[in-house]
């Protein structure tokens, strides 16, 4: 029986204010599945996703990745987790290859491993051919597909995808969704956010649907569609989540000073 | 090599590769410098022979000033950079990485004390083309870089710290007016002496008056001032204050 590889239990997150992001959620990821993390604007599911890789600090509650606990060894927890977020984040005036490079050394790799690593990696996203270009010239998939390379210079156990497809054409997401699955396929656990059901439907073997700061459903999308009598993963999503529409939460780690002075 | 300097060499170069990319990026620093040390030695040469006036030239007198403009100039970027980094989610990129977050602070003021070096020995060359001796020679010179590069450091952090508490591209950069009152309520222009009370009472609250002086000194008079004492601590003073400011609102950051 394969082990879990992602333990989430009672976890919350309270901004100040008392807002409450996250509430009391908890759940597992086994090894090597393609798990879904779906919900509305402001349910809580980035900010989740941001706490697993300690990037949000969890008010209560306790995170296991791979077994270790993430308020005991952070560091063990980041060289096993890869991370491609909604920001790309690359230096505009760096080529990939020095990006890889300069990653790989930050993650102390061996020099060799590095090399090793950025040949097949840059392979995996097709980017061979503009390697020793700035990044400042990559279009838009581009720049998502190098973002994915990046985070998996470290060869991490868990890769986390924060929209991944996002503004993307639709030649440009076939090309991620079967990057993913190759790497899914050789072993990789995947934690993915994304607003696309037939994203989510055709990809993750087993799918949590967020409203609210809690979890509202959970399973595979065959189980769900039959849970909630629904044709398709769209019509679960619609049933089991409300529109948060006018009641998003504001994002508390935006660029605005005036939001951020007022806590 | 220890995972913590071999951080802190690898984020160093990363950024000492963006600022020299495109090279072109690092001319306008210079340019204010050069013409307002040109227009003012050529047109304010008289002021030299005003009662009070040390007996040196008014060229070697504002010479500090034009290198340290260049300076304040290039390493103000530094806050503007790190808005850059957070916004396009670098930042984030690297604070889950298993690497010691002290060397991201060290690398970008590693980056401003290489900037300032480079700039340095550029505005340096200049002035010594233009008729500038240095009188206390080439230790003199290194002493003149170690309060710049002090300074340099000390005054990228109040950009990073902004960058940091704001987030705010405009905000940060809008800290460049800061410059004028630091730079002009000194001795940059005028000894004390020839200065009216309460402007030269100004001029002795503002740290960068002794850093001024330090220099000046060097270049009039070599070695041997008491000024150049003052200049260091001044330097080290605002390093020392401001780099701990730097550090407690990275550490707040990462909350």
């Amino acid at each position: 029986m394969q082990k879990n590889i992602i333990e989430v239990k009672k976890i919350s997150k309270t901004y100040t204010g008392d807002v409450k992001a996250v509430k009391n959620v908890s759940f597992e990821v086994k090894e090597g599945e393609f798990f879904g993390f779906l919900g509305p604007n402001g349910a809580g599911k980035s900010t989740t996703m941001n706490m697993l890789v300690n990037l949000v600090k969890k008010t209560s509650g306790k995170i296991l990745i791979d077994g270790i606990d993430l308020d005991e060894n952070p560091d063990e927890i980041y060289k096993r987790v890869g991370f491609a977020m909604q920001e790309v984040g690359l230096d505009e005036v760096a080529t990939a290859r020095e990006m890889l490079q300069l990653h790989g050394r930050l993650y102390h790799m061996p020099k060799a491993d590095i090399d090793e690593q950025i040949k097949k990696l840059l392979k995996l996203v097709e980017l061979e051919k503009v390697a020793d270009k700035f990044t400042s010239t990559y279009s838009g998939g581009m720049r998502r597909r190098f973002d994915l390379a990046l985070s998996l210079i470290h060869k991490p156990k868990i890769l986390f995808l924060d929209e991944p497809t996002q503004g993307l054409d639709p030649h440009a997401r076939q090309l991620i969704w079967g990057h993913i699955k190759q790497l899914n396929k050789e072993g990789m656990t995947i934690f993915l956010t994304t607003h696309f059901m037939d994203e989510a439907e055709n990809l993750c073997e087993r799918i949590a649907i967020m409203d609210k700061g809690q979890i509202v459903t959970m399973g595979s999308p065959e189980q769900l569609k039959k849970k909630h009598h629904a044709k398709n993963l769209e019509e679960v999503f619609l049933k089991t989540t409300g529109s948060n529409l006018g009641n998003e939460e504001i994002n508390k780690n935006a660029a605005d000073p005036y939001t951020r002075a007022r806590g | 090599m220890n995972t913590f300097f071999s951080d802190w060499f690898y984020l160093s170069i990363r950024n000492i590769k963006l600022i020299w990319r495109p090279l072109l990026a690092l001319l306008p620093p210079f340019f204010m410098p050069i013409f307002f040390f040109a227009v003012n030695s050529l047109s304010l040469s008289s002021f030299a022979k005003v009662p009070g006036f040390p007996d040196v030239s008014y060229k070697d007198f504002i010479a500090p000033v034009a290198i340290f403009t260049a300076i304040f100039f290039s390493a103000g970027n530094a806050g503007i950079e790190l808005v850059q980094d957070i916004q396009s989610g670098y930042f984030k990129k690297l604070i889950i990485m298993p690497i010691n977050r002290l060397s991201i602070v060290l690398a970008k003021l590693t980056e401003i004390a290489v900037q300032s070096i480079g700039q340095g020995i550029i505005m340096l060359v200049l002035l010594l083309i233009w008729g500038v001796k240095i009188q206390a020679g080439f230790t003199g010179v290194l002493a003149i870089f170690g309060m710049l590069i002090l300074f340099a450091m000390a005054w990228s952090c109040i950009g990073m710290i902004s960058a940091l508490r704001t987030q705010n591209a405009r905000l940060v950069q809008s800290l460049f007016i800061l410059v004028f009152p630091l730079l002009y309520l000194t001795t940059s222009q005028s000894p004390r002496e020839l200065l009216p009370t309460t402007f030269a009472t100004i001029t002795d609250y503002n740290p960068v008056t002794y850093i001024i002086e330090g220099i000046r000194a060097l270049i009039l008079n070599g070695w041997g001032s008491s000024d150049i004492t003052y200049g260091f601590l001044a330097a080290a003073g605002m390093f020392v204050v401001l780099v701990s400011l730097t550090l407690m609102s990275f550490k707040k950051a990462l909350k």
